[in-house]
């Protein structure tokens, strides 16, 4: 059956070649076998754009709307990324300021905190709506001190595992000091020789 | 959600507010609601920072949080909007308005809110009159309530509005007294609930503000410190605690709206008739609903009268100029009536339909030159023709034609009408007619402008990246000129910094400053264009409803 169709008529198309208007004798243009190239060149080029002091303002309101917005606190960095290899000394690092996210507020104007708490009490304990009824006002008080007792225990826990490694370790803290006492002892006597 | 769409709201996202909210948002855009553990889980950020991102979201109106959608117990979702996020792109024209209405004051609330996204009235005012007294000559100051009666303005106007209050779970709550006997009623708030949906909307506060802006010295910082402490100490309420303000979007497209039917009016006929218009538009400002397809009918008499003064044109000649604008192809003015002297409207759909239509036209221009724009138009007031017809109501000849209409159709500007005469579609007997549909064509180009727009923001990114060591050390340099200044340095001193910027980086800055401002400024006229193509598209579905 394909073998009919393609002995009868070589030139047989899909649609009526008269219609679409390509007359007998002309050939189609050669197919492409490549992606058209990335910057084609254009017959006609692009219109200048608009000048004048009103666009020329609102392009400075724009720049300055840009940079405003890099310095308020909506601006969130990501978390700095950690060095390559854990060193050991990290466990005594003092620990970096307590990331303030849990009573972050964004901008100085306190935005619906019921709208976070709301959504925050959410997450933190899934309760059912009937539930948030009796506790709608004080489970935003809740919210808080969970909140805040989860940042406590965070904190008791820390001070309390740097006990522990510090009993636990069989080196002397004083071990990882950077050696100014030994330099200021040696100033006692001057007398005896150092060798 | 198109992927252009997406892609752009990243890079607004990227730009406006750090990479962590980018890859919360886009993540919501792609995905639908999603509740708080689907998103950490599936985005791999930190807990804390996805809290942080739906915080500044929320904040920003771009996302929207409602009861779960299994049920009374299942957790909040979240919703991102993304026509919200597109907003950002036509921030600096609405500032610009409430420049050009409320003079500068307007601009400094407008812009304090859109930077903010909500804020109280009393923060709003205390921040703007700071920021203008520090503008002013020394000694003086901006008073609060200069400020609050702009931003009353603002509110009497409907450019501001009060944000919905939220009650997601209390409503819920209230209605369920007893979850057993109604199960899933009230848990889903189906219907989006508007900001005009609550009947304070725009009403302002009774605020007691007495003062005036501070000015922020260096003298002055041990001052402001203790004034700093005291205020943290005891917090000055007054009295609008709760009550949160945002910029109404869609009052400024009104207003856009009718300021491009202005200057239409004035491009095609003269000052005059754009000047009736306007007082026609003007007039309806009230009472046209927003979504309405013309204006309330108006008498010649009422025109007559709120003409503005300046202009004294007589009652014949008013009458004339209205018949000119009915008569014009252009229909922007339409006969409703002959009571009062003749009633008018001012047709508001088929005024943003015919600019769209021009820009449509206008594309294909510049695109693929006037030839091409010639059997283009042809097509959108003709409908179907053949490619004979088209040749001879073009007056093209066949072989550039059909060139022509080839490359329209390989660009889907075009498209393609089969008429079969026989049951069996044959093609020898079947009429095949080129045919132009403008809603979807205007769709594509609408996708095609996010595009656009997307690959202006990453080429402005790119020149930025590729340049950073050079923006680096010049932004050094004017920090040490900066505080040479300040401390009284000799012009030798000063002239030896500059050098420190070799003339040909100094080129380098200036190309790299000229670029960047080309990119920015085409952004601002691609959303021009947006915003039109918007409207005829949104203007479309109502009136077909």
């Amino acid at each position: 059956m394909a073998a009919r169709g393609r002995g009868r008529g070589r030139r047989l198309m899909s649609f009526s070649v008269e219609a679409v208007g390509i007359s007998r004798g002309e050939s189609l243009p050669p197919s492409i076998l490549q992606p058209t190239p990335l910057f084609p060149p254009m017959e006609q080029k692009p219109l200048p754009l608009v000048g004048g002091e009103e666009v020329e303002y609102m392009l400075a309101l724009k720049q300055e709307f840009r940079g405003a917005m890099r310095s308020l606190p909506f601006f969130i960095q990501p978390d700095a990324p950690h060095t390559d290899v854990e060193r050991y000394s990290d466990k005594y690092h003092s620990s970096e300021p307590a990331d303030s996210s849990l009573d972050w507020k964004p901008g100085e104007a306190a935005v619906a905190v019921s709208l976070v708490k709301v959504s925050l009490t959410a997450c933190f304990a899934p309760q059912t709506l009937e539930k948030k009824e009796e506790e709608v006002s004080s489970g935003e008080e809740e919210g808080e001190e969970k909140k805040k007792q989860e940042e406590e225990e965070a904190e008791g826990e820390e001070e309390y595992d740097e006990e522990e490694f510090e009993e636990e370790t069989d080196y002397i803290m004083s071990y990882f000091d950077n050696g100014e006492e030994f330099a200021g002892d040696s100033d006692d006597n001057m007398d005896e020789a150092i060798y | 959600m198109t992927a252009q769409e997406v892609r752009l709201c990243g890079l607004l996202l990227q730009e406006h507010f750090g990479d962590v909210v980018e890859k919360v948002g886009t993540h919501l855009l792609r995905n639908g609601a999603q509740h708080l553990r689907a998103i950490v889980q599936e985005t791999g950020t930190p807990m804390d920072l996805v809290k942080k991102s739906l915080c500044v979201l929320i904040q920003h109106g771009a996302c929207a949080f409602s009861s779960g959608r299994k049920g009374p117990g299942s957790p909040v979702e979240y919703q991102a909007s993304f026509e919200r996020i597109l907003r950002i792109l036509r921030y600096p024209r609405y500032i610009y308005t409430a420049k050009t209405l409320y003079g500068d004051t307007g601009e400094l609330i407008i812009e304090e809110l859109l930077q903010r996204g909500h804020m109280t009235m009393s923060s709003t005012v205390k921040t703007v009159a700071d920021r203008l007294t520090l503008n002013m000559e020394e000694g003086h100051s901006m008073e609060y309530s200069e400020v609050s009666n702009t931003f009353s303005k603002l509110v009497e106007t409907h450019f501001l509005q009060r944000c919905p209050p939220v009650e997601v779970a209390g409503k819920a709550v209230s209605a369920t007294p007893d979850p057993a006997t109604t199960p899933g009623a009230p848990a889903n708030n189906t219907t989006p609930s508007t900001p005009e949906s609550f009947a304070d909307c725009y009403k302002v506060p009774h605020v007691t503000l007495i003062g005036r802006g501070k000015r922020r010295n260096s003298s002055e910082d041990g001052e402001d410190q203790r004034n700093a402490k005291r205020a943290k100490e005891d917090p000055e309420t007054h009295g609008d605690e709760g009550i949160y303000w945002q910029v109404n979007f869609e009052r400024f497209h009104l207003h856009f709206r009718d300021q491009a039917i202005i200057s239409a009016v004035a491009n095609k006929l003269d000052q005059t008739s754009s000047e009736i218009v306007r007082t026609m538009l003007r007039m309806s400002e009230v009472t046209t609903p927003p979504i309405a397809t013309c204006t309330q009918a108006l008498s010649a008499n009422e025109i007559f009268r709120s003409l503005p003064p300046n202009y004294n044109i007589s009652r014949p000649i008013l009458d004339q100029y209205l018949t000119l604008l009915v008569d014009d192809p252009m229909e922007f003015v339409g006969k409703s009536g002959d009571s009062g002297g003749g009633m008018y409207v001012v047709n508001l759909h088929r005024a943003l339909a015919n600019l769209a239509r021009a820009t449509l036209e206008s594309v294909v221009q510049e695109r693929f030159g006037s030839r091409s724009a010639r059997i283009f138009r042809l097509l959108l007031r003709k409908r179907h023709l053949e490619q004979k017809q088209v040749e001879d109501f073009a007056m093209i000849p066949a072989k550039e034609a059909k060139d022509m209409l080839y490359t329209l159709l390989s660009e889907n500007l075009v498209q393609l009408q089969e008429i079969p005469k026989t049951p069996d579609h044959a093609p020898s007997r079947t009429f095949y007619l080129y045919t132009v549909n403008q809603l979807p064509t205007a769709r594509m180009l609408l996708q095609n402008c996010f595009k656009t727009v997307a690959n202006l923001i990453e080429r402005r990114l790119f020149e930025t990246k590729e340049s950073k060591r050079l923006l680096e050390k010049s932004q050094r340099i004017e920090a040490i000129l900066a505080s040479l200044q300040a401390s009284g340095a000799e012009p030798e001193q000063l002239t030896e910094v500059e050098e420190m910027i070799t003339p040909p980086e100094k080129q380098q800055l200036e190309s790299l400053r000229h670029h960047i401002n080309k990119l920015d400024s085409a952004e601002n006229q691609v959303d021009e264009t947006i915003f039109l193509l918007e409207s005829y598209i949104k203007s479309t579905a109502t009136a077909t409803r």
